[in-house]
C-alpha cells in the first residue's frame, strides 16, 4: 500500500497579507472592469433572457456551411441572426432575435401560408394599433376549413375568432403581444423551410417575449435573494467584521465571474446564472474555514497583532483551502473538458469561480478584516462546542 | 466522539443500505430488471428531456378573451332582465377584460334596476354610483372560472396529443394561466404542433331511421342524402377484437372516410343524413350532472349559442322520437332518441349511463373547442440524438470528474483515509440517485453537472476533517484523540459551507425551470445528503475501523 503524499505541505510560511495593498488594487480592478463591461460591452444574453429562437442544425453531408447559412436565414425577414459552429463543424447553432410582431413577420406569414397551403394566399396586418391579422384564401372556406389553414401558420384559433360561413377572407383579432409571441411560430417555419432540406434538424428552443421578460426579472431576483439570505447566514453566524468581509468576498467573486462571461462573451443562460448562484454559495465555503481559525487563534493569542495573526491562520489551513479548492477543480474540469457544448459556459464560469473563491478568501476577506480594524475584545463570548474546544486547548498549550 | 454505540451503528449501516437498495434499480441492467417485483423495478430516475429527447411546450391560455366573451353573454341576459323587468336603461357596455357597465335612464329607477340583475345572478358583485352600476364577477367566481378553463384545456390538450395513447404526455398547469406540455421521444413536432391547433370536428345529425330501420349494419346501397359512420364503441370493439385493423385505419393516407371503414371492416355503423343539424363551433358547454328528479340519475347537460340553440330547436321540433347522432371526428359517439323540442338553448341527454360514462361524455362533447386561445410562448425541442448525445457527454464527464477526485483523494490522504472518502462520495451519489427515486425528479444534463460538483464538494469536508487530523497528529495526540478532534472541530466550518451553498441551491430550486432545477435538484440534494455520508458514514468507518486495528500511529 501507499503512503498519503503531502500535496500542499510547504514549509515556508508566506507573508500573504504584505500583498493585501496590490491585492485591494487588482481585486478593485478587477471588479470595476467587469462593472464597467457589463455597461459598455453588454453580456452576451442567451434566449432564455432575451427571447428569440434557437435551431440546432446538422449539415445532412457533413460540413456546415456558416457564410451560405448566414444569407439563407438572414434574408428570411426574421430580425438580426447570429450563427455559431457548435460542438463540431457539422453542427451550427442559429440564433434568431426575439420576434416583435411588426409586419415583416406578417409578411413571412404569407410566405408560409403560400408554401403550405397554396399560391393563392395572402396575410395582411389589420387595422393600426391592433394585433389583427388579415387572411385571405384563394377559395371561400367554412370555419373548419378556416382553422385547419390558419393552423399551417402555427396559429390556434377559437370559435369566435372564427368567420361565420363561407368566406375568402378572415380578420383574426388579437392582441400585439399575442401576435408576438405567434410570431415566434413563424420565424421558426420559416427558418426550418429555408434549411430543412439540407439541415437535419436537431433541436429547437424558442422563449417568447413575454417569458424572456418574466426570466430575466426572475433571475435578477433570485440572484439577489440568494446574496441576501446568505448574508443573512453570515452575519448570524460571525461577528460583524466577519461578515462583512465573507460578503465582500462573495459579492467580489460574483461580479468578477459576470467580468468572465463579458470578456469571453459566454453565453449568459439560465445554467449561467445557476454558475453565478452556485459560485455566491461556495464563495464562503473556504472563506468560513480560514475565518474559523482567525476566530479560534485570536482567543488564543490574545496579544498577536492582527496582521501576524491573520497570516498564521492563512498559513494554517493553507493546505485545506488549495486541496479543497483542487477536488473541486479536478470535478469542474471534467465537466469542461467532456460536458459537451451545452454546459460549456456554466463549467467555464464554475472554474473560474473555484479559483477566485481561493483568492477572494485570502486577499479580499481576510485583507477586508485588516481593513475593517477587527480586535479580539470585539469577539463574541465563546458559546458553541468547536469554540469551547479551542478554550481547552489554550489550556494546553 | 468515535466510541459509537452498537445501535448507532446499525443505524447508520442501514440508512446507508437503504439507499443502496433505491439507488440500485437505476443501476440494473433491464435484463435484471425483468425479474423484480415491478413496484421496485420502476421506482426509477426519470431521465429529462434534454437528455430523452422530446419536447416541451409552455402554454398560455387567453382568459381575458374569455372573459369578455362570458360578459357578452351576460349583458345579453341583463339586457333582457331590465326589459322584462320594465326598467329603462341607456346602455348595458361591456368594459373587455373587466366588467359591464349599465347605464340607466333614470337615477330613481337604480334600486328596481339592482334587483333585476342580482335575479340575473345573485353571485354578481355590483358598484357604482348614481345611474351608473357596475356589473362584475366575484373574485371566487373568477377563480373558479379560470380553474375550470385550464382544466378543460388540459383534458382537450392530453385528448388531441394522445389520440393513440403511446406518446405518454405529461401535462400540468403551472400558475393560473399556464400549461405544461411535456411530450417525450417526439420526432416531428410540427405534427405535435398541429395536434394542438387542430379541433376535433363535432356535428350533430338526423339517423336515417328507415333505413336503420332494416336492420343491416351495413347495408349493400344507401341513399346520396345519407352516409354510414362506425360508433365508437364499433371502433372500441374493433381495436379489441382486429388490432391490425385498427392500426391499418390510423396509418391510412390518405385517411380513409367513416363510409369507407364501415364497408371495409365492418365495425357496428350508423347511417345518418349528411346533413349537418348544427356544428360543434357552436356548442358552448357541455357537462356531467345529475337529474333532478326521479333519483338523481348522471346526465349530461349541454349549451347551445343563439345560432346553434335556433337550428336545434327546429330539428328537434320536427324530429321527436327519431335519434340525433352526435358525430366526432368520424365516429359517433352517442345517438340520443329526440324526447320534445330542445329550445331556448340548453338540453340534457338521458338514459342508463354511469357517472364515469357521462363524465366521459361530456368530455368528449366539449372538445370540439378549446375554452381558451392557447399560445405556445415557450418552446424546446431535443432530437433523440441530441439528446444521446447529452447523455454520453454527461456521463463521460460524471466517471471523469468522480474518479479524477477518487484519485486525488486516494493519493492525498491514502488506502485508508482516501478509501474512506471515496466510498462515502459513492454513499454520497447513491443517496442522491435514492433520492431522486423517491421523490421522482427528473434526471436532466445539468443535473448531472450538479452531480460532478456534488462529488466535489462532498469530500471537501473529509478534507476538512483529516487536514484538522494532521494537525491534532502533530501536536502529539494519540491516534484515537487525533481522530475524534479532528471531527468535532472541523464541523462547524463543514456545516457553515453546506448552508450557504443549500441556501443557494434551495433558491435556485425555486426560482429555476426544467433543465436548471435539475440542477438545483441534484446539488440540493448531494449537499444534504453529504451531510451525512461525508461525516456521520465516515465517521461510523473509522470507528470500526479504528476498533479493529487498533493503529498506534495514524498513516495519514
Amino acid at each position: 500500500m501507499w503512503k498519503p503524499v503531502r500535496l500542499f505541505n510547504f514549509k515556508k510560511k508566506f507573508d500573504f497579507l504584505a500583498q493585501r495593498r496590490a491585492a485591494l488594487i487588482i481585486s478593485t480592478l478587477i471588479n470595476v472592469v467587469s462593472i464597467v463591461g457589463v455597461f459598455t460591452l453588454g453580456l452576451n444574453f442567451g434566449i432564455d433572457f432575451k427571447g428569440g429562437i434557437a435551431i440546432q442544425a446538422k449539415a445532412k453531408d457533413g460540413t456546415a456551411e456558416l457564410d451560405q447559412l448566414r444569407n439563407i436565414v438572414g434574408n428570411l425577414g426574421v430580425g438580426e441572426v447570429s450563427l455559431q459552429e457548435f460542438g463540431d463543424p457539422s453542427t451550427v447553432l442559429i440564433r434568431v432575435q426575439r420576434q416583435e410582431g411588426d409586419n415583416q413577420c406578417v409578411a413571412g406569414a404569407q410566405r408560409v401560408m403560400q408554401k403550405t397551403a397554396g399560391q393563392g394566399w395572402q396575410v395582411k396586418p389589420g387595422a393600426a394599433g391592433t394585433g389583427d391579422v388579415e387572411f385571405t384564401s384563394p377559395t371561400a372556406l367554412d370555419s373548419v376549413n378556416w382553422r385547419d389553414a390558419v393552423s399551417r401558420a402555427g396559429l390556434t384559433l377559437q370559435e369566435r375568432q372564427l368567420p361565420r360561413g363561407s368566406t375568402n377572407t378572415a380578420t383574426i383579432d388579437m392582441s400585439v403581444e399575442q401576435r408576438a409571441e405567434w410570431c415566434q411560430q413563424v420565424a421558426i417555419k420559416l427558418v426550418e423551410d429555408a434549411i430543412g432540406s439540407n439541415y437535419e434538424l436537431r433541436g429547437t428552443e424558442s422563449v417568447g417575449p413575454k417569458i424572456g421578460d418574466e426570466l430575466m426579472r426572475g433571475g435578477i431576483y433570485a440572484v439577489i435573494a440568494t446574496m441576501f439570505a446568505i448574508a443573512i447566514y453570515v452575519w448570524v453566524r460571525f461577528e460583524w467584521q466577519f461578515a462583512v468581509g465573507a460578503l465582500i468576498a462573495m459579492l467580489h467573486d460574483v461580479i468578477s465571474t459576470i467580468g468572465i462571461f463579458v470578456l469571453f462573451q459566454l453565453d449568459f443562460s439560465l445554467t449561467a446564472l445557476a454558475a453565478v448562484l452556485t459560485i455566491a454559495g461556495y464563495s464562503i465555503n473556504d472563506t468560513v474555514v480560514i475565518f474559523d481559525r482567525v476566530r479560534e487563534n485570536m482567543r488564543r493569542y490574545k496579544k498577536m497583532p492582527l496582521i501576524d495573526l491573520l497570516n498564521h491562520s492563512v498559513n494554517e489551513t493553507l493546505s485545506r483551502t488549495l486541496m479543497t479548492s483542487a477536488t473541486v477543480f479536478v470535478a469542474v474540469a471534467a465537466l469542461v473538458l467532456f460536458g459537451g457544448p451545452v454546459l460549456h459556459s456554466f463549467s467555464i464560469a464554475m472554474l473560474w469561480g473555484v479559483i477566485v473563491g481561493a483568492y477572494s478568501s485570502v486577499w479580499v476577506a481576510c485583507a477586508g478584516l485588516v481593513y475593517l480594524g477587527l480586535r479580539a475584545d470585539q469577539l463574541r463570548p465563546v458559546e458553541d462546542k468547536a469554540d469551547k474546544g479551542g478554550d481547552t486547548e489554550k489550556a494546553e498549550a | 466522539m468515535l466510541n459509537l454505540p452498537r445501535w448507532q451503528t446499525i443505524v447508520i449501516a442501514g440508512i446507508t443500505l437503504l439507499s443502496a437498495l433505491f439507488a440500485l434499480p437505476n443501476l440494473l441492467p433491464a435484463s435484471v430488471l425483468q425479474h423484480l417485483p415491478q413496484w421496485y423495478a420502476t421506482s426509477r430516475i426519470n431521465l429529462g428531456l434534454d437528455l430523452r429527447g422530446g419536447a416541451h411546450f409552455l402554454l398560455e391560455a387567453d382568459l381575458r378573451s374569455v372573459l369578455t366573451e362570458r360578459l357578452t353573454n351576460l349583458s345579453d341576459a341583463v339586457r333582457a332582465e331590465l326589459r322584462k323587468q320594465q326598467v329603462p336603461f341607456r346602455d348595458v357596455a361591456v368594459e373587455a377584460g373587466k366588467n359591464l357597465v349599465v347605464t340607466l335612464r333614470d337615477e330613481a329607477n337604480r334600486s328596481k334596476a339592482l334587483e333585476a340583475i342580482r335575479a340575473v345572478d345573485p353571485a354578481l358583485a355590483l358598484s357604482g354610483s348614481g345611474d351608473t352600476i357596475r356589473v362584475a364577477y366575484s373574485e371566487q367566481e373568477l377563480a373558479k372560472r379560470k380553474k375550470e378553463v385550464i382544466d378543460q384545456s388540459i383534458e382537450i390538450l392530453r385528448r388531441r396529443v394522445d389520440e393513440t395513447g403511446t406518446l405518454e404526455p405529461t401535462i400540468t398547469r403551472q400558475g393560473d394561466e399556464r400549461i405544461l406540455l411535456q411530450v417525450p421521444g417526439i420526432k416531428d413536432t410540427g405534427d405535435l404542433k398541429r395536434k394542438i391547433n387542430q379541433t376535433a370536428k363535432l356535428t350533430f345529425h338526423l339517423v336515417n331511421e328507415d333505413l336503420a330501420a332494416t336492420g343491416q349494419n351495413i347495408p349493400q346501397t344507401v341513399p346520396p342524402t345519407t352516409f354510414l359512420v362506425p360508433t365508437r364503441e364499433g371502433m372500441l370493439e374493433l381495436r379489441r377484437t382486429n388490432p391490425k385493423a385498427w392500426e391499418d385505419i390510423q396509418a391510412a393516407n390518405p385517411r380513409l372516410s367513416p363510409e369507407q371503414i364501415c364497408r371495409r371492416y365492418q365495425p357496428q355503423c350508423l347511417p345518418v343524413l349528411k346533413r349537418v343539424v348544427v356544428g360543434g363551433e357552436d356548442l358552448d358547454d357541455s357537462k356531467a350532472t345529475f337529474e333532478q328528479q326521479q333519483g338523481g340519475r348522471p346526465i349530461i347537460s349541454f349549451t347551445f349559442n343563439s345560432a346553434g340553440g335556433r337550428a336545434f330547436c327546429n330539428a328537434t321540433r320536427n324530429n321527436i322520437g327519431k335519434r340525433l347522432a352526435i358525430q366526432l371526428d368520424g365516429e359517433i359517439i352517442s345517438a340520443p332518441v329526440v324526447q320534445s323540442a330542445i329550445c331556448g338553448g340548453s338540453g340534457i341527454i338521458t338514459g342508463s349511463f354511469t357517472t364515469q360514462q357521462t363524465q366521459e361524455q361530456s368530455l368528449l362533447l366539449r372538445s370540439g373547442a378549446l375554452p381558451a386561445t392557447l399560445t405556445i410562448i415557450q418552446e424546446s425541442t431535443v432530437g433523440a440524438d441530441l439528446g444521446a448525445d447529452a447523455i454520453q457527454a454527461g456521463t463521460v464527464a460524471a466517471l471523469v470528474g468522480t474518479l479524477l477526485v477518487a484519485i486525488f483523494m486516494f493519493v492525498a490522504y491514502g488506502p485508508v483515509f482516501g478509501g474512506f472518502a471515496n466510498l462515502a462520495m459513492l454513499v454520497n451519489l447513491l443517496m442522491v440517485f435514492a433520492g431522486m427515486s423517491i421523490l421522482g425528479a427528473s434526471l436532466t444534463l445539468p443535473g448531472i453537472a450538479g452531480l460532478v460538483l456534488t462529488a466535489g464538494l462532498a469530500v471537501d469536508a473529509n478534507v476538512l476533517i483529516y487536514e484538522r487530523v494532521r494537525e491534532e497528529k502533530a501536536l502529539g495526540r494519540s491516534p484515537f484523540s487525533a481522530l475524534a478532534t479532528g471531527y468535532e472541530k472541523a464541523m462547524s466550518a463543514i456545516i457553515d459551507a453546506n448552508l450557504t451553498t443549500l441556501i443557494a441551491g434551495l433558491l435556485l430550486f425555486g426560482f429555476g425551470s426544467g433543465p436548471i432545477r435539475g440542477f438545483a435538484t441534484t446539488l440540493t440534494l448531494g449537499i444534504i445528503t453529504s451531510m451525512f455520508s461525508s461525516t456521520i458514514f465516515t465517521r461510523m468507518l473509522l470507528s470500526v475501523w479504528v476498533r479493529w486495528r487498533r493503529p498506534t500511529e495514524l498513516v495519514i
